[in-house]
């Protein structure tokens, strides 16, 4: 199990600057369209109508916002760090300031499913978000996120 | 004389102080804490230390007072809610339910003994109850959180059918007494007479006898020592004049019990506590005193057929009746067979024993001996594996909240007020800087020996004490607050990877995650769904599968509904299957397809057979559980 085949060294954001839910989603969406090459609307629709079934936020500061796309050709992550923490409807209330997207093909069916799985598994593993919160750069980001995968794999 | 009466309180104080000092130990093995004290009263009796004990009318009349206050305690700790729950369950297994137990125990023990089909009856009768006692110390303090329907039923079960078995076991031996002088025929209408009468008069005088003594309680202001003092004389006073009118006293000191329990009589707290003291003496009076009475050298010479018969009674009758009664109320398989197994025999039965003898039937030794090793062997095996039965079955409802320190104060005078103390636990929400609602500010904090007022105390330290005056109703919601977080909280294979808002519709899901959903269900929320599955049955961490996800109750509200719901990614692995218990919907089921195959074989013989349709391929809302 190896987190490099959803997300590539440019799709780090190690410091997203949002105020609120909404702009987080809006400035996420922005990053994925230039990544994807799909409709910045298209996307951030997507996004926050999953949001509407209930918040991604899955507490301890972390949310996972995710999404089906019908013209994506491939799972695709972003990770996120934002300096500032938001309100993010987050179960256990508290603010977020680690993000993780993920999108998903219209086709993908269970392994949507299990990317995602995978993802939220990985985020909670003990110590892995205090790593992430204390990474400024993009390329150390990148590493925790890909060297904890090959570890939890083993 | 006087030298007598001090060596008798010597040696009934010694063993009192023995059995609770045991009792330390007992915790530790996860022994049932009533089988210690029943063993202190076996070695200090005539086989082990020498005391000699044989005063059966005496132990019979201790028994019978402990019985009362043991039976009004439980009915004083038994929630309205709890019996709401589990009323109808609960009163057919205490009545039906003790008479097929008793029936197939009498079978077993006709055919296992040399015995008239009377003495095995009685001996049927007297093991057919459950034992609140047993039940109720190993489900609060075993420290396993069930299910609440089963717990509750089980709970009012067993505080409720002692009453019936008291009664048969009587009545039989009534009839031993009077012998074949008076025609069957007339025996049994005067058994049934007799039977309305203590039931109808053991309820009504109950519940009129509880709604007095509550009155009483609450509206007269007694010296407060006294006010508990008076409450459990006049639950007595209920006892014996319900017993002398023809009632059942046992179950008028429940009712009595129930009422008073409900109802916020002044000093309410004290009173539990006074009760929960009282109604430990009394088991250990209780067991000490049966202990005393036993001559465990006897006990060779019925041992293996004893055995066997506590196994006829642990795996083939109780189980059968259980069954039985909870037929029409759809219960799960799981369900019936944890209720089955915590059946656990008692001091009742013990009790019971005690009645042929009295009343001079010639078996009564026997008798005697043999139930006494059935109720050894209930609460050994029975007893023992309590918990690990509960896992297996996974009936334990996996807890959200950790643990909390929490003493309440009485304020005078007053019912719906208290004063709580916690003490702040670093990881609780409140330790971890959470506000606390404007509804429950602190009065005081004591910090380091010193007293602070809340508003200059600043932020909450680790170890501080919080002194909170609050409604009685809030303090459920205090513990939130104080709790320490539970270990299984963030646990996502019990409360899945996602929260899901309980108004998402399932269309949206579907779409969200890519699954098919009925058009039928596209509009229905998840929590429609999910209450719809579980039938009215909801416990927190019950998943339903739903496509290729599982649904997760995370939290019930106070109308035990869907507050909160979580999405797991992954199904969870398939539960073990018992090939027992079936219940109403799959005995139902089972004979549709029954008949189906048998029509489609009488079909084919007639005609070719007609391709079918595959149109179940993805279902929703089916559960997993």
């Amino acid at each position: 199990m190896d987190l490099s085949d959803l997300l590539s060294p440019d799709a780090i954001i190690p410091s997203l600057k949002a105020n609120s839910k909404r702009q987080a989603l809006q400035e996420l969406a922005e990053k994925a369209a230039t990544l994807t090459g799909l409709d910045e609307r298209q996307i951030f629709d997507t996004l926050l109508q999953r949001e509407r079934l209930g918040s991604t936020g899955v507490g301890n500061g972390i949310a996972i916002p995710h999404g089906k796309l019908a013209n994506l050709k491939r799972i695709q992550g972003l990770f996120a760090r934002l300096p500032k923490p938001i309100d993010f409807e987050a179960l256990d209330d508290q603010p977020i300031d680690i993000v993780f997207l993920l999108l998903a093909p219209e086709s993908a069916g269970a392994d949507h499913l299990k990317a995602l799985a995978r993802v939220a598994r990985l985020l909670r593993e003990p110590g892995l978000a205090g790593k992430l919160r204390a990474s400024t750069d993009a390329s150390a980001l990148y590493a925790v996120l890909t060297a904890s995968a090959t570890s939890n794999a083993a | 004389m006087l030298e007598a009466m001090s060596l008798a309180i010597l040696i009934g104080s010694l063993l009192v102080v023995g059995a609770v000092f045991t009792s330390l130990f007992s915790a530790r093995f996860g022994a049932p804490i009533l089988l210690v004290f029943l063993l202190v009263g076996l070695l200090a009796g005539e086989d082990g230390l020498g005391i000699e004990f044989s005063n059966f009318a005496g132990a019979y009349f201790i028994g019978s007072i402990a019985l009362a206050i043991i039976l009004f305690e439980s009915g004083f700790e038994t929630r309205w809610q709890t019996l709401k729950i589990a009323l109808g369950p609960s009163l057919l297994l205490a009545t039906l339910g003790v008479l097929v137990t008793a029936g197939l125990v009498g079978l077993g023990a006709h055919l296992l003994f040399d015995w008239s089909w009377l003495a095995s009856l009685l001996l049927g009768t007297i093991v057919a109850s459950t034992d609140a006692a047993a039940v109720f110390f190993l489900l609060r303090v075993g420290g396993i959180s069930l299910r609440d329907r089963v717990r509750s039923t089980l709970e009012v079960e067993s505080g409720s059918n002692d009453p019936m078995a008291i009664f048969l076991t009587i009545a039989l031996v009534g009839i031993a007494g009077a012998g074949a002088a008076r025609g069957e025929e007339q025996a049994i209408l005067s058994l049934m007479r007799s039977l309305v009468t203590q039931i109808g008069f053991g309820g009504l005088l109950g519940l009129l006898g509880g709604v007095v003594i509550a009155r009483i309680a609450k509206a007269v202001e007694f010296e407060p020592a006294l006010q508990p003092i008076v409450v459990l004389a006049f639950a007595l006073v209920l006892f014996a004049a319900t017993n002398m009118v023809g009632g059942s006293g046992f179950l008028a000191v429940y009712c009595a019990g129930l009422v008073c329990g409900n109802t916020r009589i002044r000093h309410a707290l004290a009173v539990r506590r006074f009760q929960r003291g009282m109604s430990w003496l009394a088991q250990i009076a209780m067991f000490l005193t049966l202990g005393l009475l036993a001559a465990p050298s006897d006990f060779p010479a019925v041992l293996l057929p004893a055995i066997a018969l506590a196994l006829v009674l642990m795996l083939l009758a109780r189980p059968l009746a259980v069954w039985l009664c909870l037929l029409p109320f759809g219960f799960s398989r799981h369900e019936t067979a944890f209720i089955a197994w915590v059946g656990l025999r008692g001091a009742v039965s013990i009790l019971l024993a005690i009645v042929p003898l009295i009343g001079g039937v010639p078996e009564g030794r026997a008798i005697f001996n043999v139930a006494f090793v059935v109720v050894l062997v209930s609460l050994i095996v029975q007893g023992w594996t309590i918990g690990r039965v509960a896992r297996f079955l996974g009936l334990v409802v996996p807890s959200r909240q950790g643990l909390v320190e929490r003493i309440e104060l009485e304020l005078p005078g007053r019912g719906d007020h208290e004063v709580v103390a916690y003490r702040v636990h670093p990881d609780s929400a409140v330790g971890r800087g959470g506000r606390i609602p404007r509804w429950a500010r602190p009065s005081l904090v004591l910090r380091d020996g010193r007293s602070l007022r809340f508003e200059t105390a600043g932020r909450l330290q680790d170890g501080d004490q919080v002194y909170i005056v609050t409604a009685t109703d809030h303090i459920r919601l205090l513990d939130h607050l104080f709790a320490r977080p539970a270990e299984t909280a963030g646990d996502a294979a019990l409360f899945g990877d996602f929260g899901l808002s309980a108004q998402a519709r399932m269309g949206e899901l579907g779409d969200a995650y890519g699954f098919e959903v009925p058009e039928a269900v596209r509009g229905q929320t998840v929590a429609d769904v999910i209450r719809e599955t579980l039938d009215g049955d909801i416990e927190e961490g019950d998943r339903v599968a739903c496509g290729p996800v599982d649904l997760i109750v995370r939290r019930v509200d106070e109308d035990r509904d869907v507050a909160e719901v979580g999405l797991a990614l992954e199904r969870s692995g398939p539960r073990p299957r018992l090939p027992l218990f079936q219940n109403r919907r799959e005995i139902a089921a089972w004979l549709r397809t029954r008949r189906a195959a048998r029509k489609a074989r009488r079909d084919a013989a007639a005609a070719p057979p007609v391709p079918k349709r595959d149109d179940e391929s993805t279902k929703v809302g089916d559960n997993a559980a």
